[in-house]
């Protein structure tokens, strides 16, 4: 794999000035074979709660399941787990996993068909069970799709325990059916393992999201990328956050690397690229002078695959230090948007109606400003947009679930400079 | 160089490195480990990327300051001066006996990269004299060379051509030629009296002047130093001015930017300033850093060159 990592900033401060905003656009390039050099392990984890039985859930994601093991590729290993108040495995063997052959697919699709709904939902025990089956492949690309309908079951606080003690061991994307799931619970997990959360509001559509998940995973190629973020003394990393595909705050994640760098980790890559967001508070410069604010690598291991550098020269130019760096001021907005978004939802559940109204107006005129055309319309199915420009919106008294679910889910999608304006 | 773990925290990761991964400090301690940052004072710790490795102060660039020492016949330094982050200005200075080639130019700030195209305006113009062209195919040459600048190198430069002044001066026995566009001067310092602008700015405040603005008032605009012509992709066609003159008495011609004669706008200051730092200094070479240093005691607001060349009259008796 060859990575490229570009630096877009305004490197000029204000003398006095502390704060230094950089994006950080790193490009790989997929393997040169387009296949992966090492291993790989699927885990799909399908709820079958009782309430499962409604809307034909439990069909579709029989449907779904076996279109998404029908895309997994020859050898790369896998798993099928039930959820139920416990973790059952469907297959293989409990405790085993299968090495993916027509054979051992036609297998996995038959178990399928053994897939029933009565049970109840623990999400945490679900994916202990899925670590567990990771464990026994260090160093494999490790993903896991989980689909679930409803609420965990699981007593307060056990979740989040489980999820701190997996945390960065395989990435988990979620996906809710229906609308009596919540939000907060499965970004929960996708926030804590690298992965997405969406919903599929009709059971109809989880077949299309299944092989969409699969087929993105079955493109990754290289296991465990991390962003090293080098600062020199007296510096420090006010955050680090993903801002494309979609917002996501990594500074938590840091791993000391010495005294002076931190590791962030980015999970899986294939050819693909990403933005990140790097903010820096450094000590005060004197007007002339010039700071290596932080020095951002992509790693693998010990293996430096690119590098770049962020900046900080004091001016007493004006000119130079109000210039406004594109790229840092639309990532900047696409993360406001996905807050205001998210307090608007918050709001308005709270009966909050003047709150609630001012945080749309703000998404909506940033989602406008932004030529984020996906979020303006998810917006427009909870709020009369009547202005965008300005912002002005007003509540809808009648909102479907699944719209407000799909504008939350989707609040973290951004788009990148340029696209769609 | 041998490997051995950081003395100071045993990070056993730091073999092969020159600077320790976890607390900053170089792994080799030796007299060879490279200058001290000049900013935290951590000994050798200056990367290969030209900062710190410890508290990430770039620790200097080669055109920060300059100093080319043509002995008795000519002297020039130039100087990034105390507010700007890099030197802008460049300069040229080549001497064949006592015949002199002086070239300053001063890259305009709001440009992109205006550094580059200082150094190409005067390493151009400086070829051409070099080769025995004239002063003004010389300049020529320099703008050709700036204005192709735009269409090469970083996307950015398209949208904000590099640009910059120039001034040149060749000192043939006693003839002196000058050519400029913009603000950058000559002037005949002599040895008592006033000196003498041998340019005249291509800039904002010149032009007000002359059309009978208060030439106070004029220098204190924030537009005064606007200028109107210039080297660069979209300068247009602007012929350059020169002046040719024989001395009479002997003095200096000075060659300076903008960083020095903004701080000495009046002749009479400027040429009492120039006859301070040769009779306090002695050489040619510490007079013009003595004038560098004036400028940054000033204010060093911006980057500052000067050059300065001792003319005598020929046939003159005093050798």
């Amino acid at each position: 794999m060859t990575y490229t990592a570009e630096a877009f900033q305004n490197e000029y401060l204000a003398l006095g000035a502390t704060e230094v905003n950089a994006i950080v656009t790193v490009t790989s390039s997929g393997s040169a074979t387009g296949v992966r050099t090492g291993g790989a392990t699927e885990v799909i984890i399908v709820d079958a709660s009782g309430s499962m039985q409604a809307e034909g859930r439990i069909a579709a994601a029989r449907q779904a399941a076996k279109a998404a093991v029908a895309c997994i590729d020859d050898g790369v290993h896998f798993a099928l787990i039930a959820g139920v108040g416990t973790a059952q495995q469907l297959y293989p063997a409990p405790g085993e996993l299968a090495v993916a052959t027509a054979q051992t697919r036609a297998e996995a699709t038959w178990a399928i068909d053994r897939l029933h709904a009565s049970g109840g939902t623990a999400m945490g025990a679900w994916l202990l069970l899925a670590a567990q089956l990771f464990a026994q492949r260090p160093g494999d690309i490790a993903h896991a799709i989980m689909l679930t309908d409803g609420d965990n079951g699981e007593r307060q606080g056990y979740l989040e325990s489980v999820l701190d003690s997996i945390a960065g061991r395989f990435t988990v994307d979620s996906r809710g059916v229906g609308t009596n799931w919540k939000v907060s619970e499965l970004r929960k997990i996708a926030d804590a393992m690298l992965g997405t959360v969406d919903i599929v509001a009709s059971p109809a559509d989880l077949t299309a999201a299944f092989e969409q998940m699969m087929t993105a995973a079955m493109g990754k190629t290289t296991a465990d990328v991390q962003l090293k973020v080098w600062t020199p003394v007296n510096a420090t990393v006010r955050f680090v956050k993903q801002v494309e595909p979609q917002v996501a705050d990594l500074t938590g994640k840091r791993v000391a690397d010495g005294a002076r760098a931190g590791r962030y980790p980015l999970g899986a890559w294939g050819a693909e690229s990403r933005d990140y967001h790097v903010c820096i508070d450094v000590p005060p410069g004197a007007s002339g002078d010039e700071m290596l604010a932080a020095r951002v690598s992509i790693v693998e291991g010990d293996t430096v695959h690119a590098q770049s550098l962020v900046r900080a020269v004091w001016t007493d130019d004006a000119a130079l230090s109000t210039r406004i760096n594109r790229q840092v001021a639309h990532y900047t907005g696409q993360a406001e948007l996905a807050e205001a978004i998210q307090a608007g939802i918050e709001a308005r559940k709270a009966g909050d109606d003047h709150t609630a109204t001012m945080k749309f107006g703000r998404a909506a005129k940033l989602a406008h400003e932004s030529g984020n055309k996906a979020t303006s319309e998810l917006l427009a199915t909870v709020v009369d947009i009547e202005d965008a420009a300005t912002g002005t919106v007003r509540l809808r008294r009648k909102v479907a679930a699944a719209d407000e679910m799909a504008l939350d889910t989707r609040s973290t999608k951004t788009v990148r400079v340029g696209r769609g304006q | 160089m041998t490997t051995t773990d950081c003395a100071a925290c045993a990070d056993e990761r730091a073999a092969g490195a020159a600077f320790c991964e976890s607390c900053g400090r170089s792994l080799n301690p030796s007299a060879d480990a490279g200058p001290a940052c000049p900013h935290c004072g951590t000994p050798g710790s200056i990367g290969e990327d030209g900062y710190c490795e410890n508290c990430g102060m770039l620790a200097g660039r080669e055109r920060d300051h300059l100093e080319t020492d043509c002995g008795e016949v000519a002297a020039a330094v130039t100087d990034r001066g105390l507010r700007h982050h890099r030197n802008e200005d460049a300069m040229w200075l080549a001497t064949r006996g006592p015949d002199v080639d002086v070239i300053i130019s001063d890259g305009v700030s709001s440009s992109f990269d205006p550094d580059v195209a200082s150094l190409t305006a005067v390493t151009a113009a400086g070829a051409l004299l070099g080769e025995g062209g004239d002063l003004a195919a010389a300049i020529g040459s320099a703008q050709v060379a700036v204005a192709k600048l735009a269409a090469e190198g970083d996307p950015r430069r398209q949208a904000s051509n590099p640009a910059c002044t120039i001034v040149s001066a060749t000192v043939r026995g006693d003839a002196v030629t000058v050519g400029w566009i913009g603000d950058s001067r000559a002037y005949w310092v002599p040895e008592e009296g006033v000196a003498e602008q041998l340019t005249e700015d291509d800039s904002w405040a010149t032009h007000v002047i002359a059309l009978g603005a208060d030439p106070e008032t004029a220098m204190r605009d924030p537009k005064a130093h606007a200028i109107t012509a210039w080297l660069g992709a979209d300068a247009g066609t602007v012929t350059p001015r020169t002046a040719e003159f024989v001395v009479g008495d002997p003095g200096h011609l000075v060659l300076c930017s903008d960083g020095l004669w903004n701080y000495l706008t009046d002749p009479g200051a400027f040429a009492a300033a120039v006859r301070e730092g040769l009779r306090e200094q002695g050489t040619l070479i510490s007079a013009a850093r003595w004038l560098a240093d004036y400028a940054n005691t000033a204010g060093g607001a911006d980057n500052i060159t000067v050059a300065l060349v001792p003319i005598t009259p020929l046939g003159g008796a005093q050798e």
